[in-house]
């Protein structure tokens, strides 16, 4: 008798098991093995005190971190009224507008950096204002991750709440701090998360609308990867850091709070 | 449940296996693979972009990769077949090489081509490739004298055993050129242009551009750093104090310096440089050139030809009008310039043969000039069909002798070729592919920096390139950055802690909530 092929829930993991084992965590004990590493292969901290006593290199990281936050805060003051007003407006026409605040996301990422190249020439700051440049190529490109997170929350916060509220004598400005916000809290998180981390390394913005002039520290890793790999695995590591503590500040590792567009 | 892994495993790996046996197991019937490791769009490959193209009789041009594989066959009755890959920088190609990866032939630059032999990487060329009589060796019969003497002259030294041996014995030349500036001579007067320090020059300040990478900067920097002894040295080769090859070796000697001083010192340059000008590029350089938004761009030669001909002519079918064309120069700097070239090596364990065949194929003379067509750098072979294609190109047309001037190309072409052509050609096109011999002299081939050089051209990139904060701007920036965390910590886990709590007004108590409760 041949017995039926079944699958148990444990076997269905294996592929992503596979995946995650050569494409995740291979590829991450390689990277701390180059960054403890010298040129001859013997364990060293060479990398690491370099680093950290290396000033253009703190440099870097801090103006990055610093790009990030801006970028992060403007996304966040741009999307949040757009976001609550698509989110509770009876509108027909409201997904129109969403799709065009989305849309611009399937268009090829280079494609639509160097299409506000363009813009930013004709509008004459290409060249003069590099730092300005590419906060608004930032802004520009994750502005969509920033929008849909909090669309989706803000569209599941039940009508009566509003409606309990102004029954219990708050005004809009109270129902606004006192409900809304606290209430989409999971979505300002995840956007945050989504906005701040790549805006840290996506030096092609930098490149095309700062004239490489605007070096963030995505762009000395891809640097260092052409001479020194072990300094390069160094400098991603410590931004892998940055980048978990920041994750674990904002929340992102609560599956609760994980609301990353599940509405689209 | 083990069991059924231990199945699934064994099956898994009984597949892998038989799938590796039809790969490699039949034998001799298999063609040659010959694995060609190249730039990416540095060889004819056929299609409209070819110059065999034609839209009526010859519409499906091939690439030069397979016109090869069909050559290969009908002149050594072998079947071939070519694994063809491109690399962007010649650090990504030496790190593929150290991860492993094996390829027959590669293309690197002069420097990468030097490092590679002095690390004993290369296989040599053999005796028979350079043997002229053999009538498929188009290299060797092919090759320009001028090219010929520098790979013959110049040498590498090894890092085994010290010994020294000659680029020709390494490495076959492919494309060869200068680095200059292209200008536009409707905002750049080319009397006022003279030396590399115009990139810190304020009169063009943000209206000039360099390329990202360290090794085009450091060349610029240097020669900025040592202008007043390169200069000298001109006057005294123009006084006759010195002749061709010792003014040749001085310039070379002085844009090799990597001591700690001249690292700092140039470091000092290309930070006063970076304030100047409009940006590092890579490949926006030649369209911002077009649009107007620069005025002057560092530039390789044959970068500057592509760039002087898409301004004049657009890039599609049609002919740019009189109004839309804008005219770009090309300018190799009065005190120095680098000679560059790529060229093709074979690393070690390489096919040897089939390998020297591909070379051989490229230089045959009409390959040559499908190539220059396609790519417009200007290929190492000298052969008279390249220069009929170079008097089509740049030559005088019938009536118009009056006005032609002459160019000397002897150097080059090694035998009595002066060609008559117009005026403007001199700081244009044709000045790009062949430059003429005096400016030959001043230009040096810049040498591969050793690991301590290294080392220290790379910091000093890092400082040119990064940000540089004083200690009390990381500070105040770091005090910030924690304050924020502090706030989030303080939002989120606030609740918790007592002090933070919202006490309930008088007369009032939580309920439900342990502190407040009284039992």
């Amino acid at each position: 008798m041949i017995k039926p092929l079944r699958f148990t829930r444990k076997s269905l993991g294996i592929p992503y098991a596979v995946f995650l084992v050569f494409f995740v965590i291979i590829p991450m004990l390689v990277i701390v093995f180059y960054a403890f590493t010298d040129k001859n292969n013997h364990i060293s901290f060479v990398n690491f005190i370099n680093f950290f006593s290396d000033p253009t290199k703190l440099s870097t990281i801090v103006y990055s971190l610093v790009i990030a936050l801006i970028t992060t805060a403007v996304c966040l003051v741009i999307a949040y009224p757009v976001a609550y007003i698509l989110a509770r407006s009876k509108m027909k026409q409201k997904y129109v507008i969403l799709m065009l605040f989305i849309t611009p996301m399937w268009i090829n990422f280079v494609l639509r950096v160097n299409a506000i190249r363009e813009l930013l020439n004709w509008i004459g700051l290409l060249g003069e204002a590099n730092y300005l440049n590419t906060i608004i190529g930032m802004v520009y490109d994750f502005l969509p991750f920033m929008i849909l997170p909090l669309y989706t929350t803000l569209l599941k916060i039940d009508e009566s709440l509003y409606e309990a509220s102004a029954d219990l004598g708050g005004n809009s400005f109270t129902t606004f701090t006192r409900v809304t916000i606290p209430l989409s809290m999971p979505g300002i998180m995840s956007g945050i998360t989504m906005v701040f981390l790549p805006s840290m390394t996506n030096y092609v913005v930098s490149d095309m609308l700062g004239n490489s002039k605007v070096t963030i520290i995505g762009k000395f890793i891809e640097t260092y990867f052409g001479s020194d790999w072990h300094m390069g695995s160094m400098i991603a590591l410590i931004l892998l850091i940055v980048v978990f503590v920041s994750t674990l500040l904002s929340g992102g590792f609560k599956s609760e709070d994980n609301v990353r567009g599940t509405n689209l | 449940m083990n069991a059924k892994r231990i199945t699934a495993t064994a099956l898994a790996a009984a597949f892998a296996f038989s799938s590796l046996l039809t790969l490699t197991g039949c034998g001799e019937d298999k063609p040659i693979r010959l694995r060609v490791y190249n730039w990416e769009e540095y060889i004819d490959e056929g299609g409209e972009g070819s110059y065999q193209y034609d839209i009526e009789e010859n519409e499906d041009a091939q690439s030069l990769i397979y016109d090869f594989e069909i050559w290969y066959e009908e002149t050594y009755d072998t079947p071939i077949t070519v694994e063809y890959s491109t690399f962007g920088t010649n650090e990504d190609m030496y790190n593929q090489l150290k991860l492993g990866d094996q390829y027959d032939l590669i293309c690197p630059s002069d420097y990468m081509i030097m490092k590679l032999a002095a690390e004993d990487m290369l296989e040599p060329f053999t005796e028979d490739f350079f043997d002229a009589k053999n009538e498929l060796n188009y290299y060797i019969a092919n090759l320009s004298p001028y090219i010929k003497d520098v790979f013959d002259s110049n040498t590498v030294t090894l890092k085994s055993t010290g010994e020294k041996h000659s680029w020709s014995e390494y490495a076959a030349g492919y494309m060869w050129g200068t680095t200059g500036f292209i200008y536009n001579p409707e905002y750049v007067s080319p009397d006022e242009l003279d030396y590399w320090d115009a990139m810190i020059d304020s009169a063009y300040a943000n209206k000039v551009t360099t390329k990202d990478n360290v090794r085009d900067s450091y060349f610029v920097g240097t020669a900025i750093l040592y202008q007043d002894e390169l200069l000298d040295l001109r006057d005294r080769y123009e006084n006759g104090e010195m002749d061709d090859a010792a003014y040749n070796q001085g310039v070379t000697e002085i844009m090799n310096r990597t001591d700690e001083e001249t690292v700092s010192k140039v470091q000092e340059i290309l930070l006063e440089m970076k304030e100047n000008i409009y940006g590092f590029e890579t490949d926006t350089g030649k369209s911002d050139m077009v649009k107007g938004i620069i005025w002057l761009n560092f530039a390789w030669s044959g970068d500057a030809v592509y760039a002087i001909d898409l301004a004049e002519y657009g890039e599609g079918d049609e002919e740019l009008s009189e109004e839309d064309a804008v005219y770009l120069n090309y300018f190799i700097p009065e005190e120095c310039a680098n000679l560059w070239f790529d060229g093709w090596v074979m690393p070690k364990g390489a096919q040897v043969e089939a390998a020297q065949a591909f070379i051989n194929f490229l230089s045959r003379p009409d390959n040559a000039v499908r190539n220059m067509y396609y790519i417009g750098y200007t290929p190492v072979i000298a052969a008279d069909e390249v220069y009929e294609y170079v008097e089509y190109t740049y030559g005088v047309e019938e009536g118009d002798e009056e006005d032609a001037v002459k160019y000397d190309l002897s150097y080059f072409f090694g035998k009595e070729t002066v060609l008559l052509t117009y005026e403007d050609q001199l700081e244009r096109q044709l000045y790009g592919q062949y430059p003429t011999e005096e400016v030959m002299h001043r230009c040096a081939v810049m040498d591969y920096f050793d690991d301590d050089a290294n080392e220290r051209i790379n910091e000093l990139w890092t400082k040119v390139k990064g940000s540089q904060l004083d200690a009390w701007a990381i500070a105040v920036i770091c005090v910030g950055v924690v304050g924020i965390a502090a706030f989030v910590l303080l939002f989120k886990f606030g609740g918790k802690i007592d002090w933070f709590r919202r006490k309930p007004k008088k007369g009032y108590e939580l309920v439900d909530q342990k502190p407040y409760r009284h039992d």
